[in-house]
């Protein structure tokens, strides 16, 4: 028999080992989680604080760089811009993706070629998207333009004007992301559970009152994830703009993070760089904390 | 539990459509593959065309003599393949070094118990929404001390840092019964063994999952690697195509050739594994 003592002592020594066992379970992808990502999130508060560094060693400046920050009108438009882009394209590209789950959804022949070729540009690199989109949208050779030109009878400048610029960016973005969240919501209608639309049905429950009274409220968890996700991935808008506009005309589509960019490599400003990706940083935490709280309430 | 199965009777299916809705349902999906497709099938058509005659009105959409200047002029005069490999080198090397860490870790999550592990867990939730946009800065910082700008490296260790295949393994391998390993352990199985031999094993279809997805968004991927190198020769695939557009005179016919051939890669991935593409495996690693 083991004394009181001695059993304390063993479980205590199994304890340590299991811990032990974890930790080097955990170490690898956690030494590149800390060094590569929580450090660099630390370090942009610490760089915003300081000037130079690339060309010469950093130096303390103190506020210099916040009071820039919050006195450039070029910030605010990058960050209205951003919001503005993500408020026109999200919501888009959810209800496309919507209509053409259910569409998906509702027939049998076919589904799995519609399927292939709705998801076939969201394999593509926004990059590759955004390069093939002018020639889509060139004045000259765009094939919407000449679609245009038959129609009104001449081209539209989509990227040259200023109002027209960031729409056309986010329908760019829409046309390459429709096919992911498709096959998300697709995926969600088709887990619902079908003795509840049976029932519905027999009760002479409409499709559009299924539509509004059942599917959206039992697809919440589907919706979280994609609010949640849609927003930190539309807030980083880069590769579309850097091909399409490069910020222009008139800083119309410049926005968070081509001005981060900028900053670094054409202004050699990094302090300054730090300092805006820091406030976007706080912004995407701040937007996802509320939204997991608003969907957290009503469930 | 993410579904793998094509082509299960769903439920929601079962309910029979009226033709009203089965018509309206066809036009909308037409009217959509017709828009998803048609931009792919104009960059064949100008990519076979002389530059010059692109910009003829109305354009001929079938060139009637096919030309492959352009493409010569891509194998030719720009390094193209070595982007091409460039990017499925990095890309190989990425997803198969994640493998092996994000199991260890999710393993470690899902059937190990330790101090701390509830807000580790958390913690990682917490750096999913991180936006990575916007640590180039100071990641392009911690590169430039190692000495590894403009190097592979640059591409390949920061690529490592990403939550999220952590927790969608986690996800999958939460989901085994626990006895399994419970009964390998009291066998005198080894952590390491039973992870090897009894987890991995069955959660195959979530490694393939895993794999595709890291792959993607390698890529994919054209802010941190525009960053991290400058060398043309070592460019992936997005950068180098990108900078066919920096010159002063924008060659329409190269890029449009560039663009084409950069969807095969991807392409040929995808018809090979089609039903581990569904984006719903993502949504299930987010969920506690």
């Amino acid at each position: 028999m083991l004394s009181d003592e001695e059993h304390r002592r063993l479980r205590r020594k199994a304890a340590v080992r299991t811990n032990l066992t974890a930790f080097a379970f955990l170490a690898p992808a956690l030494a590149f989680l800390l060094l590569f990502l929580a450090w660099p999130v630390a370090s942009l508060f610490i760089q915003s604080f300081h000037a130079g560094g690339v060309m010469s060693p950093a130096k303390f400046v103190g506020l210099e760089n916040w009071r820039r920050t919050f006195l450039d009108p070029l910030v605010v438009k990058s960050i209205r811009n951003t919001l503005l882009y993500s408020l026109m394209a999200i919501p888009t590209v959810f209800a496309i993706a919507m209509a053409l789950a259910l569409s998906l959804n509702s027939i049998k022949v076919g589904q799995n070629i519609f399927r292939t070729i709705i998801y076939f540009p969201t394999l593509q690199p926004i990059l590759i998207a955004a390069l093939m989109f002018t020639f889509v949208l060139h004045q000259d050779f765009g094939i919407l333009n000449i679609i245009m030109r038959a129609i009104v009878g001449e081209p539209v400048n989509f990227l040259g004007n200023a109002s027209l610029a960031l729409p056309t960016i986010a329908m760019v973005e829409v046309w390459k992301g429709v096919g992911f969240w498709t096959l998300l919501f697709l995926a969600g209608l088709q887990g619902l559970p079908r003795d509840l639309y049976h029932a519905a049905e027999l009760d002479g429950a409409g499709p559009l009152r299924r539509f509004f009274q059942m599917t959206l409220p039992l697809l919440k968890p589907t919706f979280f994830f994609s609010f949640v996700f849609a927003t930190i991935v539309n807030l980083q808008i880069f590769d579309s703009v850097f091909i399409l506009t490069d910020g222009g005309p008139a800083h119309s589509t410049v926005t968070t993070t081509w001005y981060i960019y900028r900053s670094l490599f054409t202004f050699n400003e990094p302090g300054f760089g730090a300092t805006l990706s820091f406030v976007l940083v706080v912004l995407v935490l701040l937007l996802t904390a509320i939204q997991t709280y608003m969907f957290r309430e009503r469930r | 539990m993410p579904h793998f199965r094509r082509g299960a009777s769903s439920p929601v299916e079962s309910l029979k459509s009226t033709p009203t809705m089965l018509l309206v349902s066809y036009v909308l999906l037409c009217f959509a593959a017709i828009v998803s497709i048609t931009p792919f099938l104009y960059i064949l058509s100008t990519s076979l065309k002389d530059t010059n005659s692109l910009f003829s009105y109305p354009p001929d959409w079938i060139p009637e003599q096919l030309f492959w200047g352009n493409y010569a002029k891509l194998f030719e005069q720009t390094s193209f393949v070595r982007w091409t490999l460039n990017t499925l080198g990095v890309g190989i090397a990425i997803t198969g070094l994640k493998l092996v860490m994000d199991s260890m870790a999710a393993f470690a999550l899902a059937k190990l118990r330790f101090r701390g592990k509830a807000l580790l867990t958390t913690f990682l939730l917490l750096l999913v929404a991180v936006p990575i946009a916007a640590l180039v800065v100071p990641l392009f910082f911690v590169v430039r001390s190692m000495g590894l700008l403009n190097t592979y490296w640059a591409l390949i260790l920061p690529a490592l840092a990403n939550p999220l295949g952590i927790l969608m393994l986690r996800s999958f391998m939460v989901s085994l019964p626990e006895d399994l390993d419970h009964s390998a352990r009291l066998d005198g199985a080894s952590e390491w063994k039973v992870l090897t031999q009894i987890v991995l094993p069955l959660i195959k279809p979530g490694l393939v999952v895993h794999a595709i997805f890291t792959f993607m968004l390698q890529y994919t991927s054209f802010l941190w690697p525009l960053v991290a190198v400058q060398s043309d020769h070592m460019q992936v695939l997005t950068v180098g195509i990108s900078s066919l557009k920096s010159n002063f005179v924008v060659d329409w016919g190269l890029i449009s050739a560039a663009s084409l051939l950069a969807t095969i890669p991807i392409t040929v991935l995808f018809l090979a594994l089609q039903r581990f593409f569904l984006s719903q495996n993502l949504s299930a690693a987010l969920k506690h």
